[in-house]
């Protein structure tokens, strides 16, 4: 039941970030001829948003992985090098949302 | 030592439900588990040495090496056997989550179950304090300590007294059984008390509504519904009144339901059985022993049967979700297999049994 509220809350967050607060500041822009001050506040809270969501998802995950890797290197410490692969992993989610981020702020 | 320094020290141990660490650990031990072609290679052992030498090899190594420091025998062999595997059900449990931890201890109170119900057989048998302290498992909540002084009482009066001066749960079924156990001379009076009590306790305990609760709750039910299966088998022509057979029925299993335990425990032979279990998940596994039934003429085929059964239920829990708590259930039950399997290729080279009887002795391989 916490992990589907949890989940949901993610996905609202993750959507509000990417799509809706950036296309209510496009809105916003293309109505006025002048850049709306309102509008240049929503498009970087935006791009703030989705890099902060982006980096507590790959912090949640590798969270999860780290202490499943911990239990793997315990047992088996040859596994070492496939769990730092793993362990790395997450990180194109950061990496993605810094490029959405980055689109944002400079649209 | 501070608090602090104390809580710095402790083993690191996951809190909550999160079984990613927990089950990380048990797939790695499970990796271990030893495969077919060892016990192929073990059961051609020609002798107690060569076993020793190969089983140094594995993960029995440590402690089989502390063992033969007493002598290089099938006693210290088999005593190495059960050291490892109280030690790696110990480790499970140090490594479980908190509901990881509640539910493994309520199913393992089974061997608790085991060992109390030993003491008692071997004290009402009048055996030797060594002889019933050999047959103890202690992967329960009862140690090893506790067990070997429950195991010195010269009565059965004493171990209830003193599981009730340690206020141990098990003391509550033998106290009310005890008067008429002294009064009838019959033990199985106390093992049924024993088994009522503990199936009620652990159902009481695996209440919930959780995925994990419930893979533990049903598996569980399988063990309640082997015991009652084996009970109908052992009544079959015994013609108790429905009344009086109940008496042996278990409460909590998943498919033997009050009114089935009454129907097959009227029933005069097994064809009957059979036919009434065949749209059953005992169906299958009864009637691939009823050749070997027919020839033995004992129930013993059957015990041995739904022990398999079992066994294969609890390996089939780790095929559900892979972040519960099957992981852990199948390995643990895994290990016990692994365990018992190397003790009759243990017993078996040192007595010189024949390699396919040993086959045919292995649990599941």
């Amino acid at each position: 039941m916490i992990k589907n509220k949890l989940a949901k809350v993610a996905f609202g967050s993750t959507f509000l970030a990417t799509v809706a607060v950036p296309a209510i500041a496009l809105a916003a822009e293309s109505s006025g001829a002048a850049p709306d001050w309102r509008a240049e506040v929503a498009r970087y809270s935006a791009a703030g948003l989705s890099m902060c969501v982006a980096a507590i998802s790959a912090g949640y995950a590798q969270a999860k992985i780290g202490a499943a890797g911990a239990g793997t290197l315990a047992e088996r410490p040859e596994a070492g090098t496939n769990l730092i692969v793993l362990q790395a992993l997450p990180e194109i989610i950061v990496l993605l949302g810094f490029v959405i981020a980055f689109m944002i702020g400079t649209a | 030592m501070s608090a602090e320094t104390a809580t710095r020290t402790a083993r690191y141990a996951p809190t909550g439900r999160d079984y990613g660490y927990t089950n990380a650990r048990v797939r790695g031990m499970r990796s271990r588990l030893l495969k077919q072609a060892f016990f192929d290679d073990l059961m051609s052992s020609a002798d107690i040495g060569a076993v020793i030498q190969k089983v140094l090899q594995t993960e029995y190594g440590p402690e089989l090496e502390d063992r033969i420091l007493h002598g290089r025998t099938a006693t210290q062999v088999d005593e190495a056997l059960k050291d490892n595997m109280v030690g790696t059900f110990r480790k499970v449990m140090s490594v479980s989550n908190d509901e990881g931890r509640r539910l493994l201890t309520t199913l393992l109170g089974r061997w608790d179950l085991f060992n109390v119900k030993t003491i008692i057989r071997g004290i009402h048998m009048h055996l030797d304090h060594a002889v019933i302290t050999d047959s103890l498992i202690t992967v329960g909540q009862l140690s090893q300590v506790d067990a070997d002084e429950l195991a010195r009482q010269s009565t059965v009066q004493g171990v209830v007294d003193t599981l009730a001066t340690w206020r141990l749960p098990f003391a509550v079924p033998l106290r009310e059984a005890l008067p008429e156990y002294l009064e009838s001379e019959d033990l199985s009076i106390l093992e049924l008390a024993l088994d009522r009590y503990y199936y009620d306790w652990a159902a009481k305990k695996l209440k919930g509504r959780r995925e994990n609760v419930r893979l533990a709750r049903a598996f569980l039910g399988t063990q309640v519904d082997t015991i009652n299966l084996l009970t109908c088998l052992r009544l079959l022509n015994s013609d108790l009144p429905a009344e009086d057979a109940l008496r042996f029925f278990l409460p909590g299993g998943v498919r033997v339901t009050e009114g089935l335990f009454i129907e097959l425990a009227g029933m005069s032979d097994v064809d009957e059985v059979f036919q009434r279990l065949k749209r059953t998940p005992f169906g299958a596994p009864l009637e691939e022993v009823a050749i070997a039934y027919i020839e033995k003429g004992s129930v013993s085929v059957f015990e041995r049967a739904l022990e398999d059964y079992l066994f294969r239920r609890a390996f089939a829990t780790s095929k559900g979700d892979p972040l519960g708590i099957g992981i852990s259930i199948s390995y643990l039950w895994a290990k016990a297999n692994e365990v018992t399997n190397l003790r009759i290729v243990v017993k078996g080279i040192s007595v010189g049994m024949p390699v396919e009887r040993m086959r045919e002795e292995l649990i599941i391989v």
